[in-house]
């Protein structure tokens, strides 16, 4: 599953394909069993920077190599396929799990649950790799979530880059954040045209 | 601030019965988780807490994470001490219970309460420090009560498994005059790491012991709302002058027996007029209206009417001349029972005096550039002067009475 053009990417800039990485709400990032916390945010970046690791990347805790990553975006997307870049010495990951608009997962969650679609990786170094979806399921994501339940052997899991290639639509799929139900009408919120002096329409 | 579901678990032990912790482990312990509830439903509103006991006849969930902090109060009444702890499946449960709280952006914590001895070993609390660990669920442990050997290695070698970055703590308090919660109201596990709770622990500790660890007076912050603390600082001026006079009173019950209804008469009065002259914000606009040089007696007035009763030996001196204005006989008995007033009370008395006549002072005002005695500060301070002497000749009319 290489790079669907039949040019080779260094004449043609992929990087504008590559462009979801800026629909991503880097704030609301999170993964589990990082060892540093907050270093996921590392991850995001544009396409031509995707091999330079400056020191800041991804890694799961020491001899545990499973890690979740939950990624909110700030528009409705859709994905077309997904590139990772690993670390060396086999501690890049070897499968991937993707889940869709859930919250919240961890990983007795995210071990349990049937994915969305699942991957076998490879060894992706110089992230030409990438990993295509089924379309049809991926058109409405508000926020993925990925595990990578293993490494090719390595004592940690390491991750230099993660990057999203699709379209952003400009659809919010928010849940409603505040309501107010009121169970009598407080008269003051319903003021009549004849209170608020309505009648004669002003034109302007 | 940080939005936290915070799971207590609480050690019901039979090793709980013993009262090296004052008034028993138990009652030290339960105190203890009151305070952290308040502190942490206090450092953010959203924040909710849950309780469960780890000892009994199993783990047992009491509250899941709520925010209503009567609940969780009222679950923790009618506790039974008994049977023993058992650690890892109290945390094991907390964690599930967690993991199934209500609003998923909450951060994760566990409190534990280790009075008794562990019986697991270090290996399985490491991995249970790990799993937690890896959900990224912070775990606070407060050791106490028993101390058998390896105890502190086992709960120690639990914190650094758990440990991420600093977000957890242990605390280890031992038996001795300071309570549990007491010493639990300096550590991070009240403060939540440096921020939000050290507000609660101030007023806490001011509240709970005599000169606090920070904490304002009166526990309200001048800058933030200064009306409500010169309410506070007046009431208890108030308060103070009330008891002192009270005192007063009973000091001087063998000599002037017929003064006593007076006396406390005059305490009350002291309190009637302070209320009278229209709370304090008002008081205070009066003596910034007035200026020094043409309002030197009405300041005197309003200063006497609030003062501070140090000088309830001074209200005393006008309460006399109040009266001394309309009985010549009873002047003489007071001037004769005061003999040994000072120089500077006998000053004032004299212009006290002055002052008791309701229609000088009038007069003067009039007669002052710059005071209008229709305005209304100061026919309030008119008023009050007044009721004075109107509850002056009340008495007087029932001492006589009396006699």
């Amino acid at each position: 599953m290489a790079c669907t053009h039949d040019h080779s990417c260094e004449d043609h800039d992929c990087s504008s394909s590559w462009s979801l990485f800026k629909h991503i709400d880097l704030s609301k990032v999170t993964a589990l069993n990082e060892a540093t916390p907050g270093s996921v945010k590392s991850v995001f970046k544009a396409w031509e920077e995707r091999l330079s690791s400056s020191g800041e990347h991804l890694e799961s805790n020491e001899g545990d190599p499973e890690l979740l990553v939950y990624i909110p975006f700030t528009s409705d997307v859709k994905i077309k396929s997904i590139s990772v870049v690993g670390g060396a010495d086999g501690t890049s990951p070897s499968k991937m799990r993707v889940f869709i608009n859930r919250d919240g997962i961890d990983f007795s969650d995210a071990q349990g649950m049937q994915p969305v679609q699942e991957w076998d990786l490879v060894e992706n170094l110089q992230g030409v790799l990438e990993y295509q979806t089924r379309y049809s399921k991926f058109q409405s994501v508000a926020s993925i979530t990925l595990h990578f339940p293993e490494s090719f052997g390595g004592d940690t899991t390491q991750i230099h880059y993660i990057g999203f290639k699709g379209e952003a639509t400009q659809l919010k799929r928010d849940v409603v954040a505040t309501i107010v139900y009121e169970i009598t009408p407080n008269p003051s919120d319903h003021k009549t045209r004849a209170e608020t002096g309505g009648g004669l329409s002003h034109v302007e | 601030m940080v939005l936290e579901a915070t799971m207590i678990c609480i050690d019901n032990s039979e090793w709980m019965r013993n009262g090296d912790y004052s008034p028993s482990r138990f009652q030290a312990q339960a105190d203890a988780v009151n305070l952290i509830c308040g502190a942490k439903t206090q450092s953010n509103p959203e924040n909710t807490v849950g309780v469960l006991t780890m000892a009994g006849k199993g783990v047992r969930v009491l509250v899941t994470p709520t925010s209503d902090l009567g609940k969780i109060l009222a679950c923790m009444h009618g506790l039974e001490i008994g049977g023993e702890m058992n650690l890892a499946a109290g945390i094991q449960v907390a964690q599930l219970a967690l993991k199934h709280r209500q609003n998923k952006k909450q951060q994760q914590r566990i409190i534990v309460f280790a009075g008794s001895p562990i019986k697991h070993d270090k290996k399985s609390l490491e991995m249970i420090g790990r799993k937690l660990k890896k959900n990224s669920v912070a775990l606070d442990i407060v050791n106490f009560g028993e101390d058998d050997e390896g105890k502190m290695e086992k709960l120690e070698a639990l914190l650094a498994a758990v440990n991420n970055n600093d977000t957890s703590h242990i605390v280890h308090v031992s038996a001795g005059p300071n309570a549990l919660s007491d010493v639990l109201m300096s550590t991070p596990i009240f403060t939540g790491d440096g921020e939000g709770g050290s507000g609660f622990a101030a007023a806490a500790a001011a509240a709970a012991a005599a000169g606090g660890v920070s904490g304002f007076e009166f526990g309200v912050d001048p800058n933030l709302d200064p009306e409500l603390a010169l309410a506070l600082r007046v009431s208890m001026e108030e308060e103070r002058a009330r008891q002192e006079a009270a005192a007063k009173k009973a000091a001087e019950e063998a000599s002037k027996q017929e003064k006593g209804g007076e006396e406390q008469s005059s305490s009350q009065e002291a309190t009637m007029t302070e209320h009278a002259s229209g709370g304090t914000s008002e008081a205070d606009n009066k003596k910034n209206d007035l200026s020094d040089d043409d309002n030197a007696l009405l300041q005197q007035a309003l200063a006497m009417s609030m003062d501070e009763p140090a000088s309830s030996h001074d209200l005393q001196d006008m309460e006399m001349p109040d009266v001394a204005a309309d009985d010549p006989e009873l002047a003489l008995a007071l001037q004769l029972s005061v003999q040994d007033s000072t120089k500077d009370s006998s000053s004032q008395t004299d212009m006290s005096k002055l002052l008791a006549d309701q229609s000088f002072v009038s007069s003067i005002l009039a007669s002052l550039p710059g005071v209008d005695p229709n305005d209304p500060s100061v026919k309030e301070v008119l008023a009050s002067m007044q009721s004075q002497s109107e509850k002056q000749d009340e008495d007087k009319a029932t001492e006589e009475e009396e006699k």
